[in-house]
Protein backbone atom coordinates (compact mmCIF):
# COMPACT_ATOMS: atom_id res chain seq x y z
CA UNK A 1 0.00 0.00 0.00
CA UNK A 2 2.75 2.31 0.91
CA UNK A 3 4.56 1.50 -2.29
CA UNK A 4 1.51 1.91 -4.46
CA UNK A 5 1.00 5.88 -2.35
CA UNK A 6 4.59 6.83 -3.73
CA UNK A 7 4.04 5.87 -7.27
CA UNK A 8 0.76 7.66 -7.16
CA UNK A 9 2.34 10.59 -5.85
CA UNK A 10 5.51 10.14 -8.00
CA UNK A 11 3.67 9.42 -11.07
CA UNK A 12 0.99 12.58 -10.12
CA UNK A 13 2.81 15.24 -12.42
CA UNK A 14 2.81 12.89 -15.28
CA UNK A 15 -0.87 12.54 -15.32
CA UNK A 16 -1.40 16.19 -15.48
CA UNK A 17 -2.99 18.11 -18.62
CA UNK A 18 -0.74 20.69 -20.49
CA UNK A 19 0.18 23.86 -19.14
CA UNK A 20 -1.84 26.91 -20.34
CA UNK A 21 0.72 29.77 -20.29
CA UNK A 22 -0.81 31.56 -17.74
CA UNK A 23 -0.48 33.09 -14.33
CA UNK A 24 -1.34 35.93 -12.12
CA UNK A 25 -0.69 39.24 -13.15
CA UNK A 26 2.06 41.04 -11.52
CA UNK A 27 3.04 44.58 -12.42
CA UNK A 28 5.75 44.88 -14.88
CA UNK A 29 6.47 48.38 -15.37
CA UNK A 30 4.62 51.77 -15.19
CA UNK A 31 4.44 55.12 -16.54
CA UNK A 32 5.48 57.52 -14.75
CA UNK A 33 8.16 54.69 -13.37
CA UNK A 34 7.63 53.04 -9.28
CA UNK A 35 8.98 55.72 -7.18
CA UNK A 36 10.51 58.25 -9.80
CA UNK A 37 9.98 61.68 -9.91
CA UNK A 38 8.88 63.13 -12.94
CA UNK A 39 7.17 66.24 -14.59
CA UNK A 40 3.05 66.36 -14.35
CA UNK A 41 2.11 63.13 -16.15
CA UNK A 42 -1.20 63.09 -18.25
CA UNK A 43 -1.80 59.60 -17.60
CA UNK A 44 -0.48 56.37 -15.99
CA UNK A 45 -0.02 53.51 -17.39
CA UNK A 46 1.11 49.98 -16.07
CA UNK A 47 2.23 46.80 -18.14
CA UNK A 48 1.60 43.59 -16.48
CA UNK A 49 2.64 39.99 -16.68
CA UNK A 50 -0.28 38.68 -18.29
CA UNK A 51 -3.45 39.72 -20.17
CA UNK A 52 -6.04 41.49 -18.21
CA UNK A 53 -10.30 41.01 -18.10
CA UNK A 54 -11.03 45.08 -18.80
CA UNK A 55 -14.36 45.20 -16.55
CA UNK A 56 -12.49 43.99 -13.66
CA UNK A 57 -9.26 45.61 -13.97
CA UNK A 58 -9.07 49.37 -12.17
CA UNK A 59 -6.79 51.94 -11.36
CA UNK A 60 -6.93 54.77 -8.97
CA UNK A 61 -4.38 57.58 -8.50
CA UNK A 62 -4.75 60.21 -5.21
CA UNK A 63 -2.75 62.72 -3.93
CA UNK A 64 -1.38 62.82 -0.34
CA UNK A 65 -4.15 64.02 0.66
CA UNK A 66 -6.21 61.52 -0.44
CA UNK A 67 -8.40 62.93 -3.37
CA UNK A 68 -8.67 61.10 -6.55
CA UNK A 69 -6.73 62.60 -9.67
CA UNK A 70 -7.65 60.72 -12.51
CA UNK A 71 -9.64 62.05 -14.61
CA UNK A 72 -11.72 58.70 -16.35
CA UNK A 73 -11.98 54.97 -15.95
CA UNK A 74 -9.20 52.76 -16.88
CA UNK A 75 -9.12 51.25 -19.76
CA UNK A 76 -7.38 47.87 -21.63
CA UNK A 77 -5.24 48.57 -24.17
CA UNK A 78 -7.38 46.39 -27.08
CA UNK A 79 -3.77 46.03 -29.15
CA UNK A 80 -2.36 44.58 -26.04
CA UNK A 81 -4.61 43.27 -23.05
CA UNK A 82 -1.22 43.07 -20.77
CA UNK A 83 -1.97 47.31 -20.45
CA UNK A 84 -4.05 49.37 -18.42
CA UNK A 85 -4.21 52.98 -18.80
CA UNK A 86 -6.19 55.73 -17.07
CA UNK A 87 -5.69 59.03 -17.88
CA UNK A 88 -5.06 62.15 -14.71
CA UNK A 89 -6.31 65.82 -14.01
CA UNK A 90 -3.76 68.50 -13.84
CA UNK A 91 -1.20 67.50 -11.06
CA UNK A 92 0.30 70.21 -8.77
CA UNK A 93 3.62 69.13 -7.41
CA UNK A 94 3.40 66.54 -4.85
CA UNK A 95 3.41 63.09 -4.23
CA UNK A 96 0.91 60.85 -5.71
CA UNK A 97 -0.17 57.06 -4.78
CA UNK A 98 -1.33 54.40 -7.76
CA UNK A 99 -3.49 51.87 -6.46
CA UNK A 100 -4.72 49.32 -8.57
CA UNK A 101 -6.51 46.07 -9.02
CA UNK A 102 -6.78 43.86 -11.71
CA UNK A 103 -8.09 40.39 -12.76
CA UNK A 104 -5.92 38.32 -15.30
CA UNK A 105 -7.93 36.61 -18.21
CA UNK A 106 -7.16 32.94 -15.88
CA UNK A 107 -9.37 35.06 -13.31
CA UNK A 108 -6.45 35.42 -10.83
CA UNK A 109 -7.13 38.67 -8.91
CA UNK A 110 -4.00 40.79 -7.82
CA UNK A 111 -3.27 44.08 -6.31
CA UNK A 112 -0.88 46.54 -5.70
CA UNK A 113 0.63 50.23 -4.83
CA UNK A 114 3.31 52.80 -5.49
CA UNK A 115 4.14 56.05 -5.43
CA UNK A 116 5.51 58.53 -7.53
CA UNK A 117 6.33 62.27 -7.52
CA UNK A 118 5.72 65.31 -9.35
CA UNK A 119 8.42 67.50 -9.56
CA UNK A 120 8.19 71.58 -9.11
CA UNK B 1 28.69 -2.72 19.38
CA UNK B 2 29.10 -4.32 15.77
CA UNK B 3 29.26 -1.91 12.75
CA UNK B 4 25.76 -3.07 11.84
CA UNK B 5 24.14 -2.18 14.97
CA UNK B 6 26.72 1.27 15.10
CA UNK B 7 25.26 2.01 11.30
CA UNK B 8 21.55 1.46 12.49
CA UNK B 9 21.78 3.71 15.16
CA UNK B 10 23.87 6.40 13.06
CA UNK B 11 20.74 6.05 10.48
CA UNK B 12 18.57 6.64 13.81
CA UNK B 13 20.09 9.75 14.65
CA UNK B 14 20.52 11.26 11.19
CA UNK B 15 16.70 10.71 10.71
CA UNK B 16 15.72 12.81 13.51
CA UNK B 17 17.97 15.49 12.27
CA UNK B 18 16.52 14.97 8.48
CA UNK B 19 14.68 18.49 7.07
CA UNK B 20 11.52 17.53 5.57
CA UNK B 21 10.80 19.97 2.94
CA UNK B 22 9.27 21.85 0.36
CA UNK B 23 6.08 24.10 0.66
CA UNK B 24 3.79 26.89 -0.85
CA UNK B 25 3.49 30.34 -1.40
CA UNK B 26 1.31 33.12 -0.45
CA UNK B 27 0.24 36.61 -2.35
CA UNK B 28 -0.82 39.59 0.06
CA UNK B 29 -1.66 42.54 -1.52
CA UNK B 30 2.09 43.81 -2.66
CA UNK B 31 3.49 40.65 -1.23
CA UNK B 32 4.35 37.35 -2.28
CA UNK B 33 5.97 35.42 -0.26
CA UNK B 34 7.85 32.79 -1.58
CA UNK B 35 8.30 29.37 -1.25
CA UNK B 36 10.98 28.38 1.44
CA UNK B 37 13.03 25.14 2.53
CA UNK B 38 13.35 24.44 5.69
CA UNK B 39 10.35 25.44 6.96
CA UNK B 40 7.07 25.94 5.89
CA UNK B 41 5.49 29.53 4.49
CA UNK B 42 2.16 31.04 6.03
CA UNK B 43 0.18 30.26 2.84
CA UNK B 44 -2.88 27.60 1.54
CA UNK B 45 -1.80 27.07 -2.17
CA UNK B 46 -2.24 24.58 -5.06
CA UNK B 47 1.38 24.13 -6.08
CA UNK B 48 4.11 21.43 -6.43
CA UNK B 49 7.65 21.09 -5.29
CA UNK B 50 9.52 18.77 -7.55
CA UNK B 51 12.31 17.85 -6.74
CA UNK B 52 13.77 18.93 -3.49
CA UNK B 53 17.20 18.19 -3.08
CA UNK B 54 19.80 18.50 0.11
CA UNK B 55 22.92 17.06 1.31
CA UNK B 56 24.71 17.65 4.25
CA UNK B 57 26.63 15.61 7.19
CA UNK B 58 24.69 14.65 10.45
CA UNK B 59 25.63 15.51 13.74
CA UNK B 60 26.40 12.22 14.66
CA UNK B 61 29.89 10.57 15.55
CA UNK B 62 31.61 9.95 12.74
CA UNK B 63 29.03 11.96 10.46
CA UNK B 64 26.71 10.10 8.30
CA UNK B 65 26.54 11.72 4.64
CA UNK B 66 22.96 12.13 4.01
CA UNK B 67 21.01 12.74 0.79
CA UNK B 68 17.65 13.68 0.38
CA UNK B 69 15.37 13.69 -2.80
CA UNK B 70 11.75 14.90 -2.02
CA UNK B 71 8.73 15.72 -3.53
CA UNK B 72 5.40 18.08 -1.92
CA UNK B 73 2.16 18.11 -3.62
CA UNK B 74 -0.13 21.16 -1.90
CA UNK B 75 -4.09 20.89 -3.06
CA UNK B 76 -6.74 23.36 -2.00
CA UNK B 77 -10.53 21.94 -0.69
CA UNK B 78 -11.60 25.45 -0.52
CA UNK B 79 -10.21 29.09 -0.80
CA UNK B 80 -8.29 28.80 2.85
CA UNK B 81 -8.17 25.19 3.48
CA UNK B 82 -5.34 23.09 1.63
CA UNK B 83 -4.06 19.50 2.34
CA UNK B 84 -0.80 18.73 1.53
CA UNK B 85 1.41 15.57 0.70
CA UNK B 86 5.47 15.05 1.18
CA UNK B 87 7.19 11.75 0.51
CA UNK B 88 11.31 11.64 0.96
CA UNK B 89 13.42 9.12 0.00
CA UNK B 90 16.91 8.94 1.60
CA UNK B 91 20.54 7.69 1.31
CA UNK B 92 22.75 7.37 4.09
CA UNK B 93 26.21 6.69 3.37
CA UNK B 94 28.46 4.78 5.91
CA UNK B 95 31.39 6.46 7.21
CA UNK B 96 34.86 5.27 6.26
CA UNK B 97 33.65 4.29 2.43
CA UNK B 98 33.00 0.83 1.08
CA UNK B 99 33.75 -1.30 4.10
CA UNK B 100 29.37 -0.41 5.13
CA UNK B 101 26.87 -0.14 2.51
CA UNK B 102 25.20 2.26 3.82
CA UNK B 103 21.38 2.28 3.74
CA UNK B 104 18.49 3.80 1.48
CA UNK B 105 14.86 4.04 1.76
CA UNK B 106 11.78 6.33 2.12
CA UNK B 107 11.15 7.96 5.24
CA UNK B 108 7.17 8.21 6.56
CA UNK B 109 4.91 10.10 4.23
CA UNK B 110 3.94 13.63 5.43
CA UNK B 111 0.91 14.82 5.29
CA UNK B 112 -0.25 18.27 6.13
CA UNK B 113 -3.38 19.98 6.97
CA UNK B 114 -3.14 23.81 6.64
CA UNK B 115 -6.08 26.65 7.19
CA UNK B 116 -5.76 30.24 6.82
CA UNK B 117 -6.56 32.00 9.64
CA UNK B 118 -6.16 35.43 8.53
CA UNK B 119 -4.81 37.43 5.75
CA UNK B 120 -4.81 41.39 5.55
CA UNK B 121 -3.55 42.57 1.88
CA UNK B 122 -2.81 46.33 3.45
CA UNK B 123 -0.40 45.23 5.75
CA UNK B 124 1.00 42.55 4.59
CA UNK B 125 0.37 40.12 7.24
CA UNK B 126 -1.35 36.37 6.96
CA UNK B 127 -1.36 33.92 9.58
CA UNK B 128 -2.40 30.21 9.33
CA UNK B 129 -2.75 27.04 11.80
CA UNK B 130 -1.91 23.77 10.67
CA UNK B 131 -1.43 19.92 11.73
CA UNK B 132 1.30 17.71 10.21
CA UNK B 133 1.62 14.06 10.48
CA UNK B 134 4.21 11.73 9.93
CA UNK B 135 2.46 8.38 9.19
CA UNK B 136 4.63 5.78 11.78
CA UNK B 137 5.72 2.82 9.50
CA UNK B 138 5.17 3.93 6.35
CA UNK B 139 9.04 4.70 5.41
CA UNK B 140 12.18 2.38 5.95
CA UNK B 141 13.49 1.81 9.38
CA UNK B 142 17.14 1.25 7.44
CA UNK B 143 16.81 5.09 7.26
CA UNK B 144 15.65 5.68 10.33
CA UNK B 145 11.77 5.88 9.63
CA UNK B 146 10.09 6.08 12.75
CA UNK B 147 6.97 3.10 13.71
CA UNK B 148 5.42 5.37 15.32
CA UNK B 149 3.46 8.17 13.95
CA UNK B 150 3.61 11.64 14.78
CA UNK B 151 1.46 14.95 15.14
CA UNK B 152 2.44 18.42 15.22
CA UNK B 153 0.25 21.12 15.59
CA UNK B 154 1.85 24.13 14.07
CA UNK B 155 1.17 28.07 13.55
CA UNK B 156 2.43 29.97 10.80
CA UNK B 157 2.48 33.96 10.08
CA UNK B 158 3.96 36.35 7.51
CA UNK B 159 4.09 39.42 7.82
CA UNK B 160 5.78 42.04 4.61
CA UNK B 161 7.29 45.54 5.85
CA UNK B 162 5.61 47.73 3.45
CA UNK B 163 3.99 50.02 6.38
CA UNK B 164 7.38 51.08 7.01
CA UNK B 165 8.19 55.06 5.68
CA UNK B 166 12.16 53.75 4.63
CA UNK B 167 11.37 52.95 1.03
CA UNK B 168 14.16 50.39 -0.02
CA UNK B 169 13.39 48.65 3.69
CA UNK B 170 9.65 47.98 2.39
CA UNK B 171 11.60 45.33 0.17
CA UNK B 172 11.57 43.19 3.47
CA UNK B 173 9.10 40.85 4.66
CA UNK B 174 9.70 37.87 7.63
CA UNK B 175 7.91 34.80 8.04
CA UNK B 176 7.80 32.24 10.86
CA UNK B 177 6.49 29.22 12.36
CA UNK B 178 6.07 27.31 15.48
CA UNK B 179 5.22 23.68 16.25
CA UNK B 180 5.05 21.11 18.83
CA UNK B 181 5.60 17.40 17.83
CA UNK B 182 3.73 14.90 19.66
CA UNK B 183 4.92 11.42 19.15
CA UNK B 184 2.42 8.70 19.22
CA UNK B 185 4.94 6.56 21.59
CA UNK B 186 6.43 7.51 24.50
CA UNK B 187 9.50 4.87 24.48
CA UNK B 188 10.47 1.89 23.25
CA UNK B 189 12.54 -0.71 25.15
CA UNK B 190 14.85 -3.19 23.51
CA UNK B 191 16.58 -6.27 25.21
CA UNK B 192 20.05 -7.96 24.33
CA UNK B 193 21.79 -10.66 25.70
CA UNK B 194 25.40 -9.55 27.05
CA UNK B 195 27.71 -12.08 25.19
CA UNK B 196 30.40 -11.61 28.28
CA UNK B 197 27.75 -12.72 31.05
CA UNK B 198 24.71 -13.96 29.89
CA UNK B 199 22.52 -11.39 31.89
CA UNK B 200 19.91 -9.88 29.65
CA UNK B 201 20.17 -6.02 29.63
CA UNK B 202 17.55 -3.65 28.64
CA UNK B 203 17.66 -0.24 26.83
CA UNK B 204 15.23 1.90 26.70
CA UNK B 205 14.95 5.19 24.56
CA UNK B 206 11.57 8.00 25.01
CA UNK B 207 10.67 10.06 21.97
CA UNK B 208 10.68 13.61 23.28
CA UNK B 209 8.44 15.76 22.56
CA UNK B 210 9.91 18.94 20.40
CA UNK B 211 9.37 22.37 19.41
CA UNK B 212 9.74 23.17 16.24
CA UNK B 213 10.41 26.13 15.34
CA UNK B 214 12.01 28.91 12.27
CA UNK B 215 11.84 32.18 10.42
CA UNK B 216 12.72 33.53 7.89
CA UNK B 217 14.45 37.13 6.85
CA UNK B 218 13.69 37.80 2.86
CA UNK B 219 14.32 40.69 0.59
CA UNK B 220 12.74 40.88 -2.16
CA UNK B 221 13.73 42.62 -5.41
CA UNK B 222 10.28 42.16 -6.83
CA UNK B 223 8.83 43.87 -4.66
CA UNK B 224 10.79 46.96 -4.57
CA UNK B 225 10.61 46.97 -8.48
CA UNK B 226 6.93 46.91 -8.32
CA UNK B 227 5.78 49.38 -5.17
CA UNK B 228 9.15 50.92 -4.41
CA UNK B 229 11.24 52.14 -6.95
CA UNK B 230 12.13 50.80 -10.10
CA UNK B 231 15.84 51.25 -10.66
CA UNK B 232 15.74 49.69 -13.89
CA UNK B 233 17.95 46.86 -13.27
CA UNK B 234 18.20 43.39 -15.92
CA UNK B 235 14.76 41.41 -15.16
CA UNK B 236 16.38 38.38 -13.94
CA UNK B 237 17.72 40.58 -11.06
CA UNK B 238 14.39 42.15 -10.53
CA UNK B 239 13.48 38.29 -9.79
CA UNK B 240 15.70 37.44 -7.09
CA UNK B 241 14.66 37.01 -3.79
CA UNK B 242 17.79 36.59 -1.30
CA UNK B 243 16.64 35.53 2.40
CA UNK B 244 17.91 33.63 5.50
CA UNK B 245 16.15 31.05 6.95
CA UNK B 246 16.88 29.24 10.61
CA UNK B 247 15.25 25.84 11.75
CA UNK B 248 15.19 25.13 14.86
CA UNK B 249 14.27 21.95 17.01
CA UNK B 250 14.12 21.75 20.58
CA UNK B 251 13.16 19.07 22.98
CA UNK B 252 10.78 19.72 25.39
CA UNK B 253 9.01 17.12 27.32
CA UNK B 254 10.20 13.15 28.03
CA UNK B 255 13.90 14.30 27.11
CA UNK B 256 15.53 11.66 29.25
CA UNK B 257 17.68 10.10 26.62
CA UNK B 258 17.21 12.38 24.51
CA UNK B 259 18.64 16.15 26.11
CA UNK B 260 17.43 19.00 25.37
CA UNK B 261 19.84 20.84 22.93
CA UNK B 262 18.06 22.43 20.83
CA UNK B 263 19.40 21.55 17.05
CA UNK B 264 18.91 23.32 13.73
CA UNK B 265 20.23 25.21 10.54
CA UNK B 266 20.67 28.76 9.61
CA UNK B 267 20.47 28.43 5.48
CA UNK B 268 21.31 31.74 3.51
CA UNK B 269 20.26 31.29 -0.15
CA UNK B 270 18.56 32.84 -3.30
CA UNK B 271 15.48 32.06 -4.65
CA UNK B 272 14.32 32.86 -8.57
CA UNK B 273 11.00 33.72 -8.99
CA UNK B 274 9.58 33.20 -12.26
CA UNK B 275 6.03 33.32 -13.86
CA UNK B 276 4.66 29.58 -12.87
CA UNK B 277 7.85 28.58 -10.89
CA UNK B 278 10.34 29.31 -8.38
CA UNK B 279 14.07 27.95 -8.10
CA UNK B 280 16.17 27.96 -4.80
CA UNK B 281 19.66 27.23 -3.69
CA UNK B 282 20.61 27.45 0.07
CA UNK B 283 23.75 26.67 2.22
CA UNK B 284 22.09 24.57 5.18
CA UNK B 285 24.78 25.62 8.40
CA UNK B 286 24.34 23.57 11.35
CA UNK B 287 23.95 25.89 14.62
CA UNK B 288 26.30 23.12 16.65
CA UNK B 289 28.06 19.81 16.00
CA UNK B 290 25.20 18.03 17.01
CA UNK B 291 22.87 19.51 14.14
CA UNK B 292 25.67 18.70 11.64
CA UNK B 293 29.40 18.07 10.72
CA UNK B 294 29.79 20.64 8.21
CA UNK B 295 27.87 23.17 6.15
CA UNK B 296 25.00 21.21 3.16
CA UNK B 297 23.25 22.31 0.44
CA UNK B 298 19.83 22.23 -0.14
CA UNK B 299 17.94 22.93 -3.98
CA UNK B 300 14.44 23.01 -4.97
CA UNK B 301 12.16 23.44 -8.47
CA UNK B 302 8.67 24.30 -7.72
CA UNK B 303 5.71 25.03 -9.70
CA UNK B 304 2.61 27.16 -9.06
CA UNK B 305 -0.24 24.71 -10.42
CA UNK B 306 -2.84 27.69 -9.71
CA UNK B 307 -0.63 29.61 -12.80
CA UNK B 308 -0.28 26.85 -14.81
CA UNK B 309 -3.60 24.77 -14.36
CA UNK B 310 -5.72 27.66 -13.44
CA UNK B 311 -8.97 26.46 -14.70
CA UNK B 312 -8.72 22.68 -13.10
CA UNK B 313 -6.15 21.16 -10.99
CA UNK B 314 -5.02 24.97 -9.71
CA UNK B 315 -7.62 25.56 -8.26
CA UNK B 316 -9.67 25.12 -5.16
CA UNK B 317 -11.99 21.71 -4.90
CA UNK B 318 -14.89 23.79 -3.60
CA UNK B 319 -14.64 27.20 -4.29
CA UNK B 320 -16.52 29.90 -2.20
CA UNK B 321 -15.61 33.20 -4.49
CA UNK B 322 -18.07 34.07 -7.11
CA UNK B 323 -18.32 33.22 -10.61
CA UNK B 324 -18.49 36.68 -11.53
CA UNK B 325 -16.21 38.86 -9.48
CA UNK B 326 -17.07 42.19 -7.67
CA UNK B 327 -15.79 45.20 -9.47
Amino acid sequence: MTRHAYILAASLPLLLPGPSAQAHAHLDHATPAVGSTVPAPKSVTLWFSESLEPAFSTIEVRDDKGVAVQAGKATVDPANRAELHVPLKSLAPGTYKVMWRVLSVDTHRTQGDFTFTVGR
Amino acid sequence: MSNRHLFAVLCGTAAAFAAPIAYSHEIVGNRMFPVTLTIDDPGVADEISLPTISAFKTGDTPPVKELDVSGEFSKRITEDFGVSFSPTWTRLYAPGGPVMTGASGFQNLETSFKYRLYKNPEHEFVMSAGLEIEWGGSGAQGVGADRFTTYTPTFYFGKGFGDLPIGWMRAFAVTGQIGYSIPGSRSNTTFDTDPDTGDVTADTEFFPRVLNWGATLQYSMPYLKSAVVDLGLPDFVNRLIPLVEASLQTPVANTMTSGTLTTGTISPGVIYVGDSFQVAVEALIPVNRQSGASVGVIGQLHFFLDDIFPNSLGKPLFSTASATPKR
